[in-house]
């Protein structure tokens, strides 16, 4: 089962604008890679599932101190004193990113739900997933650090 | 003005807390979710109440609703800030009684125009 293009497509544009307009960092895509290399560095991985005309989550990943960046970017605070915050920042942001695909989509077919944010952190997890789920993992640059959104489409 | 600020996410708050702070508005109050927003109304006065929309035990358009319920809250007005941007649900929003509504991502542009908008409505 391949992702519709415009479902990536949209999923790169919801990513930018999430960090333009409120993590007020500047991203680029650097491959919407086919073929999906290993997330090395993920460390924190931020999941929102959603249901209804399609099945899946969004998944957003990105080492701890990056992360914290992120986060001390979003509530204005230096990353350094970013500490208990950083989970529920990088929930947030995956939820905005979620969000903004549904809204997107909704323009094309019916819309989605999308559940809370579960965020996972740790540097020795593994995911799997079922077998026929299509995935899509999408890595930007920010700044000169890697930050990775990945979209899990299940067969319905 | 005073605000109250109903977000389960903390972060969510804090942004649009610090939002508020930069439009030269100081004074919020803060809950965590619908029925913590109704607790807050009955203890203090507020001029204008921000809520997100999904929310555990009581979401933001049943708290609204509550709102509108009630003789001493019902002209308040009410911003929405959420991802649900569909338009099916900025209906469902509006039916229930919010008189703005704010999609995430935002700028303090928009906060602020959606403020205006929904004190002079």
């Amino acid at each position: 089962m391949d992702i519709p293009r415009e479902i990536v497509a949209n999923l790169i544009r919801a990513t930018t604008d999430v960090f333009e307009t409120m993590v007020l960092k500047r991203i680029d895509l650097i491959d919407p890679a086919k073929e999906i290399p290993p997330r090395a560095g993920s460390q924190v991985a931020a999941t929102v599932g959603f249901t209804g005309h399609r099945c899946g989550a969004v998944v957003f990943h990105a080492g701890a101190d990056v992360a914290r960046e992120i986060a001390g970017a979003l509530l204005a605070m230096p990353a350094a004193e970013v500490n208990g915050e950083m989970a529920d920042a990088i929930g947030e942001v995956t939820n905005m990113i979620a969000g903004t695909l549904r809204t997107r989509m909704a323009s094309l077919e019916p819309a989605w739900a999308i559940a809370v944010p579960t965020v996972t952190i740790g540097s020795d997890f593994v995911t799997r997933y079922a077998t026929d789920a299509a995935r899509v993992l999408c890595a930007f640059d920010m700044e000169g650090q890697g930050i990775q959104v990945e979209l899990i489409l299940n067969r319905q | 003005m005073r605000f109250l600020i109903v977000d389960d996410s903390s972060t969510m708050r804090r942004i649009i807390i610090n939002t508020l702070n930069k439009l030269g508005h100081k004074d919020c109050y803060e809950a965590a979710n619908g029925r913590e927003g109704l607790e807050r109304l009955a203890a203090a006065t507020v001029d204008m109440i921000i809520t997100d929309w999904n929310m555990p035990e009581m979401t933001g358009v049943e708290f609204i609703r509550a709102v509108r319920a009630s003789e001493s809250t019902r002209g308040l007005p009410v911003l929405m800030v959420t991802t649900n941007a569909a338009q099916d649900d900025i209906v469902e929003a509006m039916r229930a009684g919010v008189n703005n509504y704010v999609v995430k991502p935002f700028t303090p542009d928009t906060i602020r125009e959606k403020i205006e908008s929904a004190l002079e409505g």
